[in-house]
């Protein structure tokens, strides 16, 4: 895929580059950090990710597993202990409390896998610096002029090392 | 956060690539030293592995539990375990719910501690099991007898609710650990990347990878911390639904609650202060981290002793001879010194950290950490032989003395426990690495980066 990736060294700098490229009309951008940026997330319009979804699902899917799991199991073999009714809500809740918390997490976990679609190969774009101290830019550009023009913004707002792929 | 508290200058301040090579030099540096206690944790694994075996071949009858203390050592042990296992989440996800910025260096630590410690703790029901190869009983599975468990049990919720906090445990710190696992990736050569980098699931950074990783970190906190109120609540009420007097209290949720985050914070410190000097790990825990966790424990330690006196307080207020009985005992009949050893280390020792001067002196800092872990686990001691006792019949009390095979295995946990934490320290990295990361990056850009 031809692009340029540009290599910068701190968040301000990555963050005038992203928004410049996005006013200039750059939006497939694949940004690297080695750091969670919230500041880069804003910059990129990413929304709230959708890995709540899949928790909220969990939880649903472990307190109804739960409620299954100890109510038909107390009715398939309906035994009196402890002289307490044999769908003892109360003490099932608990269960049904851990239950919850469980799936949720299993589900939320499944869900980052799913949207970063991990476990999978590195990026052609990623560079080892990017786990060290290095934000990397990789922007799709045809090869010419547009090329050129993006190169000159990426310099401009700072950019330590820049590398073109044709 | 005030500057002036954190002994880094700020020229001094590491840069990102320093927290790179500082925090994971260890795992690349050979140390004499490590091998020998590994060796010794070893010897005493194998010694209790020997204890058990002769337990499981001749049965419980070598264990020094009777009719009617028919709980001793091991589910002491294993309370005090499931303890420790609590300042791990304590530590990164309530912290981080409430942005305690001084979390981050010693997040990492806390939570292989509490996974090491359940991992611990859940060997003792089996150690305490006469037939030991009957514990998938307690498991939730069709059976031809369509026999399932007893949901009204406090056992079999005590099962669902370690289960839930092993293995919520285990993601939050996996999750935490994936990005660091990037950077060994990334440093290393060989063996070692391919392995790194099979663990780290092919970890990039990108920021929307960030984005969704953020946010289940957020949701994985939020929901750790009722888990963690809930773990050591069940455990309280496998005592607590026991009509026993010194058992049977509404009081014993919250006060298991307060005491198993009290021991917890005591043990990080413990293991923290060797690990940072053995290590070189001086610029990132400093005595700041140190002074914050000498106050968690003061503030637990207040709590505690409360408890201990709201006991008193409750035996009295309930006009129940026998409850009052009970307590009488505890504090002046045969097991007198496990109860003051208790109420010295745990509510009396603390009291130092009242001075700043205690709270940044390492040393003092050490040993009354260490005096804690005692006292909790003479604590436990304390609420669970002395109320089996002691209980309603006088012609049914008896006392308890441990055998040999039960300190045994129980010397031979705390040597399993250190086991895996040394093997954590030598392989991962031992504080998150792009926690610190975030921090130095805004202390770089903003000043003082707040």
């Amino acid at each position: 895929m031809s692009g340029i990736l540009a290599q910068f060294e701190t968040l301000g700098a990555t963050r005038q580059a992203i928004e410049r490229l996005r006013a200039e009309g750059h939006s497939e951008l694949d940004v690297f950090s080695p750091i969670p940026a919230p500041e880069l997330e804003e910059a990129l319009g990413i929304v709230a990710s959708p890995v709540g979804r899949w928790a909220l699902i969990g939880g649903a899917t472990g307190f109804l597993t739960a409620v299954a799991l100890t109510g038909l199991t107390a009715l398939a073999y309906p035994l009196v202990t402890q002289g307490k009714p044999i769908l003892s809500w109360p003490a099932y809740f608990i269960i049904m409390f851990e239950m919850t918390i469980l799936f949720t997490g299993l589900f939320g976990f499944l869900g980052v896998l799913h949207h970063t679609r991990r476990p999978g190969r590195l990026s052609a774009h990623y560079r080892p610096t990017f786990s060290v101290d290095r934000f990397g830019v990789f922007v799709r550009a045809a090869a010419g002029s547009d090329q050129r023009d993006v190169e000159a913004l990426l310099r401009s707002t700072g950019a330590v090392e820049v590398e073109v792929s044709a | 956060m005030a500057t002036a508290e954190i002994d880094v200058p700020r020229e001094g301040l590491p840069t990102l690539a320093d927290a790179n090579r500082d925090i994971s030099r260890p795992i690349s540096t050979p140390y004499g030293r490590y091998w020998i206690l590994l060796g010794i944790c070893g010897a005493l694994i194998a010694a209790a592995g020997v204890a058990w075996t002769i337990q499981i071949r001749d049965g419980m009858g070598v264990a020094g539990i009777n009719n009617p203390v028919n709980w001793g050592v091991y589910i002491v042990t294993f309370v005090f375990w499931v303890g420790i296992a609590h300042s791990g989440t304590l530590i990164s996800a309530v912290l981080y719910l409430v942005r305690s910025g001084w979390r981050t260096t010693i997040n990492r630590t806390a939570e292989a501690m509490t996974i090491f410690a359940v991992m611990t703790a859940g060997l003792f029901p089996l150690i305490h099991l006469g037939r030991v190869w009957y514990f998938y009983y307690l498991v939730p599975y069709p059976s031809t007898r369509l026999l399932w468990p007893n949901f009204r049990s406090p056992l079999v919720w005590d099962m669902f609710a370690i289960g839930t906090y092993f293995t919520i445990s285990l993601v939050f710190w996996y999750l935490g650990l994936i990005p660091d696992l990037a950077v060994l990736r990334d440093r290393f050569t060989g063996i070692k990347k391919r392995l790194y980098g099979a663990f780290s699931l092919g970890w990039q950074g990108t920021v929307r990878d960030w984005s969704h990783y953020r946010r289940l970190y957020l949701y994985l906190a939020g929901i750790a911390t009722p888990l963690v109120l809930s773990v050591h609540s069940v455990v309280s009420w496998d005592f607590a639904m026991g009509i026993v007097p010194g058992w049977h209290s509404t009081i014993f949720a919250p006060y298991f609650v307060a005491g198993a985050i009290f021991s917890g914070i005591a043990m990080v410190i413990t293991i923290t202060i060797p690990l940072r000097w053995a290590f070189g790990l001086e610029k990132y825990v400093t005595t700041y981290h140190f002074d914050n966790m000498a106050k968690l424990l003061l503030l637990t330690s207040l709590i505690v002793g409360y408890a201990y006196g709201m006991e008193y307080f409750l035996a009295w207020f309930s006009a129940d001879p026998i409850e009052q009985e009970s307590f009488r005992w505890r504090a002046t009949g045969f097991y007198a010194g496990p109860f003051w050893i208790m109420v010295f280390c745990n509510v009396v020792v603390p009291m130092s950290l009242w001075f700043k001067r205690t709270r940044n002196s390492l040393k003092a800092l050490f040993v009354i950490s260490v005096l804690v872990n005692i006292g909790m686990w003479y604590e436990r001691f304390v609420i669970i032989v002395t109320s089996l006792a002691h209980e309603y019949d006088p012609s049914a009390w008896q006392v308890y003395t441990p055998s040999l095979t039960e300190l045994t295995i129980m010397v031979g946990s705390f040597a399993w426990f250190f086991f895996w934490f040394l093997l954590f320290a030598k392989t991962l990295p031992t504080i998150s690495i792009a926690e610190v990361k975030e921090h130095l990056a805004h202390e770089h850009e903003h000043g003082n980066g707040h």
